[in-house]
């Protein structure tokens, strides 16, 4: 019996990793269609009325049947070219600039170079 | 047209030469400001960092804002759900500009905690960039 009971909860705890890394993502991508900051709020109340609209749910397979839903239309709603971070991998800063290694030292005499000596 | 073409090349190289001179000198005073108005999320000092963090944690409009302190826990003490938690990791993620990877988002349970996460990402970067 209380393995049964492990299982069920071990699937509830999988299904709730599920839904947190869904919601996470969608809302995500929903801030990569709005144009606007304004827009945004809005398209975000609403995706949040869509995830609380089954809380209640109890059934595991009527879940597990929700969560593949709304991952599919994730997958296809997904934006073309997503917001990165500009720092982060793939932003347009990435690895611009980068330090120079130690013990080289920039000099801004451009082209009097001799004059140190 | 001669003169205008004289005209000319002497100011471009007047203005040049004087670019090159003023550089090394002023470069220090000009670019020093001008770099901390640009980037919001410039690195500052781990208490400013700490204040910003708190400002933007009694702004959710689901968090008693009185109730906010460094180690209120998101899910125990301030009474988020799963969701609202993805929403304020989302938030943060905007102020500070950085990215955190799903799993870490997760670990994210308090003010100090997220406090600790964006220091070192500002240190990280600071030293790639």
């Amino acid at each position: 019996m209380s393995g049964a009971v492990a299982g069920y909860l071990a699937r509830r705890a999988a299904q709730k990793e599920r839904v947190r890394l869904l919601y996470r993502r969608t809302l995500k991508d929903t801030l990569n269609w709005a144009v606007h900051r304004h827009l945004f709020y809005q398209d975000a109340s609403d995706l949040r009325e869509k995830f609380e609209a089954n809380k209640h749910v109890e059934d595991l397979d009527t879940i597990d049947r929700l969560i593949e839903e709304a991952e599919a239309s994730y997958e296809k709603w997904q934006h073309p070219d997503p917001y990165i971070v500009p720092w982060a991998p793939g932003g347009s800063k990435f690895s611009r600039n980068p330090p120079p290694p130690p013990g080289i030292e920039i000099v801004y005499n451009y082209g009097k170079e001799d004059d140190l000596n | 047209m001669q003169h205008l073409r004289n005209a000319l090349t002497k100011h471009v190289r007047l203005s040049c030469s004087a670019r090159v001179l003023e550089f090394p000198a002023a470069g220090g005073l000009v670019h020093a400001p001008r770099r901390q108005l640009c980037a919001s999320s410039a690195a500052t000092s781990f208490e400013d960092l700490k204040t910003r963090v708190l400002d933007l944690v009694k702004k959710y409009d689901k968090i008693d804002s009185s109730k906010v302190t460094d180690t209120a826990d998101f899910q125990k003490d301030l009474s988020l759900d799963s969701l609202d938690r993805v929403e304020l990791v989302m938030a943060i993620e905007q102020e500070f500009s950085v990215e955190i990877p799903d799993d870490k988002a997760d670990k994210l349970s308090c003010c100090a905690d997220v406090v600790k996460y964006i220091s070192e990402a500002q240190t990280m970067k600071k030293e790639s960039s």
